[in-house]
């Protein structure tokens, strides 16, 4: 629930927007970011489908490599469980 | 790797020979982190990293869960919330084992979505978690919601579990890692109030398993030098003076207010409730809803663990009767208590 996942922005309709992670778009919520430091391809970090701050692209790459090896461990477990 | 090694062995000469050095993470994703990455075992012994207060739902009050149960049971209700907070056992079950109108959402805008397709009916939203998902919710009241949407808010506030963590000696902190994206909302520079008051020094950290022990290193840098300040290994994300439009939007919904934690009991401006201007969106005083006894799960040590006093391997249940198949307590079912995490993570 409170993990924050980063996406890119690939439209903006402030205070909303729409935002592509690992090719899977949503609609996400962009009223707890000033409008005018938003811009079509910045990286967001969402939380429950909001943006809540912007993160490089780098860090954002970082991020989903961590967040991809938790996510195997846990199915891995899951399934032997 | 080679990093991550380096980092390894500075952390090792950096440790006292002399003493235990105590760092507590208050995040379900550090925890996570640290869990699955087998970081412990490969740490001198001296030093300890505690999970904390890193779970929203650990935390919630039976109290309301109840309610959010009961609401459940009404013709006219349709309550939301959570995936986790469906399965959270209480003393009248789960709201999945004993609701009967409720759906899972995944964001506060879903809820939104709802009450404008079922105009006949009341969309409870069970509003819960730490600064993270408050910011959230309070965006959609900034937006606007329809009038047959209303708020029940569970909400908690991160820097203040952690003073009263502090203040009690029996736990006895020397270095926080601060969570990452609290910090985002909140500030790096909330956390001053560790270092400048209690002397314990604070560091921002980002949730790679690198970042972390970053944090860690940083920490016992200023415990050998005697000083505490505030530090921020994740920068990339958060600012010292964090998200102030976020919390400009939270403080317009929101107000501080004397709440009950979940196996820890009553604890002074820890909480947020809507604030009076919005009293037609609080489902606490539209729905008039009691304040139950909490009770206590025999055997379990969740609100010990949530402290920081003590690890899920202690307690009697944990593997045994207590599995995320079979959660007798709230830390075993959320993705963010300490025994899921450690159960999932095969920590001992
Ligand atoms: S293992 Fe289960 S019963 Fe024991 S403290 Fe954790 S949640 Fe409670």
């Amino acid at each position: 629930m409170c993990v924050g996942v980063p996406m890119q922005l690939v439209e903006i309709n402030y205070p909303s927007g729409i935002a592509e992670a690992k090719g899977v778009k949503r609609e996400i919520g962009l009223q707890l970011m000033p409008e005018h430091v938003l811009a079509v391809g910045d990286h967001v970090i969402v939380h429950v489908g909001y943006a809540i701050e912007k993160v490089d692209r780098k860090l954002a790459d970082e991020i989903w490599e961590t967040l991809d090896e938790v996510l195997q461990l846990m199915d891995e477990e899951e399934n032997s469980a | 790797m080679k990093t991550t090694q380096n980092i390894l062995k500075h952390i090792r000469s950096l440790v006292p020979a002399d003493r235990k050095v105590r760092i507590m993470n208050v995040c379900g994703s550090h925890e996570h982190t640290i869990a699955f990455s087998g970081m412990r075992t490969l740490l001198p012994e001296s030093l300890e990293i505690i999970p904390g207060p890193g779970c929203p739902v650990c935390v919630c009050p039976e109290s309301d869960i109840i309610n959010a149960i009961s609401l459940s049971t009404r013709d006219d209700v349709i309550l939301v919330t959570y995936g986790d907070m469906l399965r959270v056992p209480s003393k009248e079950g789960s709201i999945r084992s004993r609701g009967r109108n409720y759906r899972m959402i995944t964001s506060p805008s879903e809820a939104v979505a709802l009450a404008r397709s079922n105009p006949d009916k009341k969309i409870v939203f069970f509003s819960i978690g730490f600064e993270t998902t408050t910011a959230p919710t309070a965006a959609i009241l900034e937006t606007g919601v329809p009038d047959n949407l209303f708020i029940l808010s569970s909400h908690r506030l991160t820097p203040t579990i952690m003073e009263v963590l502090v203040k009690d000696q029996e736990i006895g902190i020397d270095g926080f890692i601060a969570p990452g994206h609290v910090s985002a909302i909140v500030g790096a520079n909330a956390w001053n109030v560790f270092s400048e008051q209690y002397g314990i020094p604070t560091v921002v950290a980002g949730f790679e398993a690198e970042s972390l022990m970053l944090g860690i290193t940083e920490i016992l840098i200023q415990l050998k030098r005697g000083m505490a300040s505030t530090g921020n290994v994740y920068a990339g994300v958060v600012r010292p003076e964090g998200n102030v439009q976020a919390r400009a939007i939270m403080d317009r919904y929101f107000e501080v207010a004397d709440v009950n934690w979940r196996g820890i009991g009553h604890i002074p401006a820890s909480g947020l409730e809507l604030r009076d201007a919005h009293a037609m969106k609080d489902a606490r005083k539209v729905f008039g809803l009691p304040e139950i006894k909490e009770s206590h799960i025999p055997g379990c040590l969740c609100g010990t663990i949530v402290l920081g006093k003590a690890y899920p391997s202690a307690c009697g249940l944990f593997k045994k009767a207590c599995t995320p198949k079979t959660p007798k307590g709230p830390c075993m079912v959320s993705m963010e208590g300490s025994c899921n995490i450690w159960f999932k993570a095969g920590s001992a």
